[in-house]
């Protein structure tokens, strides 16, 4: 039965600017329920501006975002022009997509457990039980159960970062973005994360990842896409991208990580 | 626009104030930074009575008003009948006051230096005073030039203080036209926008040296 | 040990006669102090905050702490003092002397609580953004816990610069510590033992609040401790 599924995130002719250099030239893109798609590319090439935009930590100059079918950033006003949107609503707009960081952002003052909770009490409202109770399954759930009441400083990167993870996930998104969450952290470390990430994409999660990992997006991702200098270059199943990709950029790209880091899959 | 005019009109006078000033800030910078290494140098040796010396002069200098410095060293000679000249005074009390201050601002420079490059140092055969010339100081004082720069700008505005002892630089200019124009307001306004502009050129410079760098 | 005895004599014989003074004039410089330093806390703060809050606010507080700190305190009380009347501003010494080091203060304290907002990552800001966690619960839970730690250091050094710069006020005839010293060198032909005792008590007070201070900050430091 052919049913219109509304797309988690539609990105429709993206541009973003700065000042005379256009980071960001008309991204078109989409990310459908349930779908994993990693974001790959050299540096500069605007995957992680792009990620941003879509929870509107930078702001797009032209286009559009939609999270689950509303505007993301911006009003529409009566007069068909728009405008941005106010803290509040933004907030709001936020509530359905969790952010996992490239440096992990955690609050260096606070237990673990604290890190998880903040949001839970003071955004969502719950009781203190309640949000440690929560707060508890998220971090057993990324196999940190032991380290509720540990410092940040107490913990490895991985650890860190798997934190953060459960600060995310206990708020509940229905989306969570990953901007490079491996690249911070030393390689033997690398594996306990993406463990984390393998689980939640099999348990249904919509992920949009920008990563270097090709190994983890090839074993992972429903959908991978190659930006350079701005602009999508090839999109496809990963099978299709790795091993037989259509543009000359995206061989050369390849081609310098394998010489550097082996097979990709 | 009275006022602007008057204030215009002044400026020749106060400026000429401004110039003792600086003179008097530029003096008791260097013999700041000469007693600073010093002392520095005489914290951080191994000799223990140096090192307690040393503390005590930065601790009692640094733990006191530069006003108070500058009494002590106007007055006390006058006890025993001694008359000290009071640009001399002010040169002296400011030179001190800055002394402890960049003393302890040298040692967190020399402190960063790792220990490693002294090694090498002494390995090959270098002097002591040629590793605190060509291999520590020049490293000390790019790490520390912020900081420096603030303290000469802190120096600066001190250096309002010397008018009480009857150096005629730019505080006591201004008090002499008060007391005969009568515009306090306009007067010493003029004075504070003569020391921004001081301020302002002395961290503009310290900005500049460290982009050289 | 004739002179010993002649030296101790002598002091004894001074602070008899002077000590109840310096000891007011004591209380007098740590009152001001006082004053000022709660004031400018208050006030710098309100400054740096109001201006993160309200962008318009960004240039008159700039425009206010680089006249603050960009001029000497003298000047600053000059212009309130003596030019203070012709606005329409008549205050006594000793107020005039605490306002004029309050604003003085403010300036100064305003700068170290921007730098310590400023060393905050950023990053956590984003992350508490993205939790939709809202900007007062993010300075009440996230910035100002690890701000009382940077600050601290930097706000102590301002407190002891303070209590010295409090000595200037004696240009504009407060009778605190250093005018009473002054004032008793005039009276009792004495130079020597006023200005010793005048040197002696601010040393001791700069100690004494460093000390005191470093006690503090260890105690705090282990109660935040990771």
């Amino acid at each position: 039965m052919e049913e219109t599924i509304t797309p988690a995130i539609k990105i429709s002719d993206v541009r973003k600017r700065y000042g005379q250099h256009e980071v960001l030239q008309g991204i078109d893109m989409e990310v459908m329920p349930r779908e994993v798609v990693c974001l790959i590319g050299p540096s500069g090439s605007g995957k992680s501006t792009l990620l941003r935009c879509v929870n509107f930590l930078e702001v797009y100059d032209e286009g559009e975002i939609l999270v689950e079918g509303a505007l993301m950033g911006y009003e529409m006003q009566y007069n068909g022009t728009r405008r941005r949107a106010g803290e509040a609503r933004i907030r709001d707009s936020r509530r359905d997509l969790g952010m996992v960081f490239q440096h992990f952002n955690l609050w260096p003052h606070m237990t673990a457990m604290e890190n998880v909770t903040e949001a839970l009490i003071s955004v969502a409202g719950k009781p203190r039980a309640t949000a440690e109770k929560k707060g508890m399954e998220c971090l057993e759930r990324v196999g940190l159960a032991e380290k509720a009441h540990s410092y940040p400083a107490k913990l490895s990167g991985g650890q860190q970062q798997r934190v953060a993870i459960a600060r995310a996930l206990a708020m509940e998104p229905r989306i969570m973005l990953f901007d490079e969450p491996t690249s911070a952290l030393d390689p033997e470390l690398v594996g306990d994360v993406l463990q984390v990430m393998r689980s939640l994409a099999s348990d249904g999660m919509t992920m949009l990842i920008v990563t270097h990992e090709m190994g983890f997006a090839a074993e992972v991702a429903d959908r991978v896409v190659f930006m350079e200098g701005g602009s999508v270059v090839e999109q496809g199943p990963p099978d299709k991208l790795f091993h037989s990709p259509e543009s000359p950029r995206l061989t050369a790209f390849l081609k310098s990580w394998t010489h550097r880091n082996g097979q990709v899959a | 626009m009275n006022e602007v005019g008057f204030i215009l009109s002044i400026m020749p006078g106060l400026l000429h104030g401004a110039i003792t000033s600086v003179f008097v800030a530029l003096a008791a910078i260097s013999l700041g930074i000469i007693l600073g290494i010093t002392v520095c140098q005489m914290r951080r040796s191994q000799y223990w009575p140096l090192v307690r010396a040393a503390g005590l002069y930065i601790s009692f200098l640094r733990g006191i008003p530069v006003l108070v410095i500058l009494f002590l060293l106007f007055y006390m000679p006058s006890a025993v009948n001694i008359e000290v000249p009071s640009l001399l005074v002010a040169v002296l009390a400011l030179g001190l006051n800055t002394s402890a201050f960049q003393a302890e601002i040298y040692r967190g420079g020399f402190n960063s230096i790792p220990a490693g490059q002294i090694e090498a140092a002494k390995a090959l055969g270098l002097s002591r005073m040629r590793i605190l010339t060509r291999i520590q100081l020049p490293q000390v004082l790019s790490l520390t030039g912020p900081e420096l720069v603030n303290e000469f700008i802190i120096l600066f505005k001190n250096s309002s203080l010397i008018s009480v002892i009857g150096v005629t630089e730019l505080m006591r200019r201004s008090e002499q036209l008060v007391s005969t124009t009568y515009k306090p307001v306009e007067v010493y306004l003029a004075a504070a926008i003569i020391y921004l502009a001081l301020c302002l050129i002395i961290s503009r410079l310290g900005e500049r040296l460290k982009g050289k760098h | 040990m004739d002179a010993l005895t002649t030296f101790l004599l002598r002091w004894q014989s001074f602070l008899a006669e002077n000590g109840p003074d310096f000891a007011a004039a004591l209380w007098v410089t740590i009152r001001i102090s006082m004053v000022a330093i709660v004031c400018g806390l208050i006030l710098g703060f309100a400054a740096e905050l109001g201006r993160r809050i309200c962008p318009w606010l960004r240039r008159p507080v700039a425009c206010y702490v680089e006249f603050f700190r960009g001029t000497p305190l003298l000047i600053q009380l000059y212009l309130l003092y003596y030019g203070g009347p012709r606005v329409g501003i008549v205050l006594d010494a000793e107020p005039a002397g605490m306002l004029g080091m309050s604003l003085y203060a403010a300036a100064y304290f305003c700068e170290i609580f921007r730098a310590g907002f400023e060393s905050i990552p950023e990053g956590q800001r984003e992350a508490a953004h993205c939790l939709g966690i809202r900007p007062w619960r993010r300075l009440w839970r996230i910035e100002l816990p690890q701000m009382a730690q940077i600050v601290l250091p930097p706000a102590v050094n301002q407190i002891i610069t303070l209590i010295k710069d409090s000595a200037v006020l004696s240009i504009i005839t407060v009778a605190e510590l250093t005018k009473t010293a002054t004032r008793i060198m005039n009276i009792s032909f004495e130079i020597v033992m006023p200005l010793c005792l005048l040197a002696l008590l601010y040393w001791i007070i700069s100690e004494a609040v460093a000390v005191v201070s470093g006690k503090a900050e260890a105690r705090l430091t282990r109660h935040l401790t990771r």
